[in-house]
């Protein structure tokens, strides 16, 4: 047989081979090393997108029209997470507390090359009150004037945090007399950073110099933004010189950034904590038994070597990336397995069935750890929490449920253990995350605190931290508030995730924020220049 | 027709509804922030998920007939933006790759059935098995690693479609499509074969090379026409996994988000756009037969 010498197949063959070929020349001339684009004046920026529009009212997209460098508000958090001005130059509050007055930047312009007044800052604000409902949960204001550059918002009860609201990517200023010709979900907003939108999709988003950025310089002509989505693919595109600088490598493709001069890593904590709630109304009533189940948890080997140091060991509620006392916290329950296993004999448990299983009159210590599995190390941790308590005598019992159910399993206190892993402070103050978690439940006025956890003492300090107004002592509040939930062993802290930003030599100026709200910055040049 | 597309939407919205979930917790925590109870009232007011269920699928398939297939709950865009989206990456993505896979799989699964239980059938066979089990995501990565990485031939991601970005996705597609391709072609050239017409036509003289193509082909090639539309339609409705890997815009990534968000209207419209493009493609199929087939034109008359 012989029907492979005919002409037909070759034919064929050669003209499937011509095809390959031309597509090899056709992507050879697409590739370009990374620092060639920098020296362009264009920066390639590997992220991963959720924002379907630019519109900073909808959903969370105000996020990314922050993180892509376009809109700024009135102030900013630092790596500290403490607030500084930004857009607003500075503000005071009124003795009554009631009215806060912030004096706008002098000389800014929109990129549109409107001035930026406190009429048009107003107009923002209440733009963005009109569109989102979230605005509301922040601050509700009585009134907001607009007086020469100050802008003075009264509010019905005292606000200590006010700026660190306005802070939030849903107060991006825009210039909404821009709107009557531009729709901003399709074409981006105007807004006052130093780049403005030429084209967006959520795949990709180009954006060019604002020639009218009031900071100075802006180093970059063009800003790629391609969203990759899959983390082995972000890391290979940095590898190639696809981009120069990419968000949130994943664990496993550090090593081959690490110790490679061609790249510089940023790597911090972020603002989230992961902690298991513990509910009281079961076993974990008796606090011996709490501070046994914490302090018979190895949460140092759980970060460094079962998450490969991805995250930092836990131990308060706040997490060591904002500045209220993480180093002179002290943790009463630090890893101790013969302390745990004394706690729980003084408590009264023993193992009187031989089942490798403490119990107390006639129950054995049985725990449910309610846990989702959408986040890769929430299982994990549960597991080597499971497998250190089996050791003195704890039957964990992990229950995995769909993410959306959480949220109202810890409401009605259906569980022993129940994992979170939550973003404790995006306005730069935790007040919202620790008296949602810990502050009593009275006939459910705090509803998201379903663990029957309460201790008066502690509700006088958030009470007086919620109308503190002081900087230094809502600090010292604070500290003292995460001492008095660790001291009552009222969670468990497992641990702090970190966040990174690799970047290409041919960059300089790259930080990580823990607020993860500033990824394109002016700052960012060349390293040349 | 249309009983099939009301069946498969109220289909669809009974399941998302059943789902265990709620598009407006994924909304509001899309952040992990705390979110208090009136806010989350709200929005499902505004979403208009505060109805019965009956009347929130009457409202949805009412506007669905005045061509208005909704907003997206996640993308706060209409349904019909989102799918034209990405709808051009998924069409050029299918195309190549059907393209790629015809390249590949046509000769070699002739290439194999002529030389049955020979090298070169166990070559083919052992490749087409090598290609079915390995999983089309780790396909993609090597191929990534290799040409884009160590070769530099092709970009790693651009998240647009371009020529040079179209090969490595299509190519991995066509890998793993062919390796079933490769024993279905070969299957059936084997079928046709055997049968008495192709021994009449060896009696007659005629040279191997003219019975395989003149006779052999034309029959065989009615069951691959039915393989292949099945293909296009599966190829039309994206591929979640390849677009991930590859950063390739297209709607498959589009649907699968859609899911986890719990975006009712986004998924609804993306259920509709499958049923669409499967009876479509089945009519085009039926369609060729007829003019592949001059017989069954006869038998219609």
């Amino acid at each position: 047989m012989n029907f492979f010498r005919t002409k037909k197949i070759w034919k064929a063959i050669s003209v499937g081979l011509c095809t390959a070929m031309a597509a090899v020349v056709i992507a050879g001339c697409g590739g370009s090393a990374g620092s060639d684009a920098v020296n362009k004046g264009v920066l390639k920026v590997g992220v991963t997108n959720f924002a379907d529009t630019l519109e900073p009212t909808e959903n969370f997209f105000g996020w990314v029209v922050m993180r892509y460098g376009l809109g700024e508000c009135l102030a900013k958090f630092d790596e500290k997470m403490n607030v500084q001005p930004w857009l607003a130059e500075e503000w005071k509050v009124s003795d009554d507390k009631l009215t806060w007055t912030f004096k706008i930047r002098d000389g800014v312009k929109f990129s549109n090359g409107n001035p930026l007044t406190a009429e048009a800052v107003k107009a923002s604000i209440e733009r963005a009150f009109a569109k989102n409902s979230r605005a509301a949960t922040f601050f509700k204001y009585t009134s907001i004037k607009a007086e020469g550059q100050n802008l003075i918002i009264t509010t019905d009860k005292p606000t200590p945090n006010m700026a660190g609201f306005l802070a939030d990517p849903l107060f991006i200023i825009v210039d909404t007399t821009a709107e009557s010709s531009r729709d901003f979900s399709k074409e981006g907003p105007i807004c006052t950073g130093p780049y403005m939108v030429e084209s967006f999709v959520k795949e990709k988003s180009v954006m060019k110099k604002n020639p009218n950025y009031w900071g100075g310089e802006v180093p970059f002509d063009t800003v790629e933004i391609p969203s990759i989505d899959d983390p082995n693919t972000r890391a290979m595109a940095l590898q190639s010189g696809d981009v120069d600088m990419a968000v949130n490598i994943a664990a496993g493709d550090m090593d081959s950034f690490r110790g490679n001069n061609s790249f510089t890593i940023d790597e911090i904590s972020s603002l989230r904590t992961v902690l298991a709630r513990l509910n009281q109304k079961g076993i974990l009533k008796d606090p011996k038994v709490r501070a046994a189940l914490i302090c018979g948890c190895d949460r140092e080997t759980y970060n460094k070597v079962l998450l490969k140091g991805t995250f930092l060991p836990g131990k308060a509620p706040v997490p060591p990336s904002m500045d209220y006392g993480f180093d002179q916290l002290k943790d009463p329950n630090a890893y101790n397995p013969e302390r745990a296993a004394q706690l729980l004999k003084e408590a009264g448990w023993t193992d009187t069935n031989g089942d490798g299983i403490l119990d107390k009159d006639g129950k054995p210590l049985k725990l449910d750890f309610v846990v989702y599995n959408s986040r890769a190390e929430l299982p994990l941790y549960a597991e080597a929490v499971q497998a250190d308590l089996k050791k003195l005598g704890f039957d964990i019992n992990i229950k995995s449920v769909d993410y959306n159910l959480v949220d109202q399993m810890g409401i009605k206190g259906e569980y022993d253990l129940l994992i979170s892993n939550i973003t404790t402070a995006n306005t730069g103050d935790p007040e919202i995350y620790l008296s949602w978690y810990w502050k009593s439940n009275i006939n459910g006025d705090n509803p998201q605190n379903g663990s029957g956890y309460s201790n008066p003492a502690l509700d006088a300090k958030f009470n007086a931290l919620s109308v503190e107004f002081d900087k230094q002592k809502r600090r010292q509040l604070i500290i003292e508030i995460q001492q008095m939930i660790m001291d009552d062993g009222a969670a468990l802290f497992l641990g702090y995730p970190q966040t990174n930003i690799i970047f290409n030599n041919a960059l300089s100026g790259v930080k990580m924020f823990p607020s993860d709200y500033y990824w394109i910055t002016s700052l960012i040049k060349p390293a040349s220049k | 027709m249309l009983g099939t597309l009301i069946g498969v939407s109220f289909l669809t919205f009974c399941l998302t509804w059943l789902a265990p979930g709620d598009p407006v917790s994924m909304l509001l925590e899309t952040a992990d922030t705390v979110v208090s109870a009136e806010l989350v009232e709200q929005t499902r007011h505004d979403l208009g998920l505060d109805q019965p269920f009956l009347v929130q699928y009457v409202n949805w398939a009412g506007g669905v007939l005045h061509g208005d297939m909704g907003m997206s709950y996640s993308a706060k865009k209409p349904v019909v933006d989102k799918l034209l989206e990405g709808f051009a990456g998924t069409l050029l993505l299918a195309v190549v790759t059907i393209i790629f896979v015809l390249i590949i799989s046509l000769p070699l699964g002739i290439w194999s059935a002529v030389k049955r239980n020979k090298l070169p059938d166990y070559i083919v066979r052992g490749l087409s098995f090598i290609g079915v089990s390995m999983p089309s995501f780790w396909i993609g990565l090597l191929l990534l690693y290799f040409f884009g990485l160590k070769l530099r031939l092709f970009p790693i991601a651009q998240s647009e479609v371009t020529a040079a970005g179209i090969v490595l996705p299509a190519l991995t597609l066509a890998i793993y499509m062919s390796s079933k391709y490769m024993r279905q072609v070969r299957t059936v050239i084997l079928e046709e074969l055997n049968h008495d017409y192709v021994v009449g036509a060896r009696a007659r003289g005629l040279s191997e090379t003219t019975i395989l193509w003149k006779h052999v082909l034309p029959n065989a090639i009615l069951p691959l026409i039915t393989l292949l539309g099945m293909s296009i339609g599966w190829l039309l409705g994206g591929v979640a996994v390849i677009e991930m890997v590859f950063s390739w815009p297209g709607i498959g990534n589009m649907a699968v988000r859609a899911i986890s968000m719990r975006d009712y209207p986004l998924i609804e419209g993306f259920v509709l756009w499958i049923a669409i493009v499967y009876m479509v493609i089945n009519l085009l199929v039926d369609m060729s037969y007829s003019w592949l087939d001059p017989r069954l034109k006869k038998e219609a008359r």
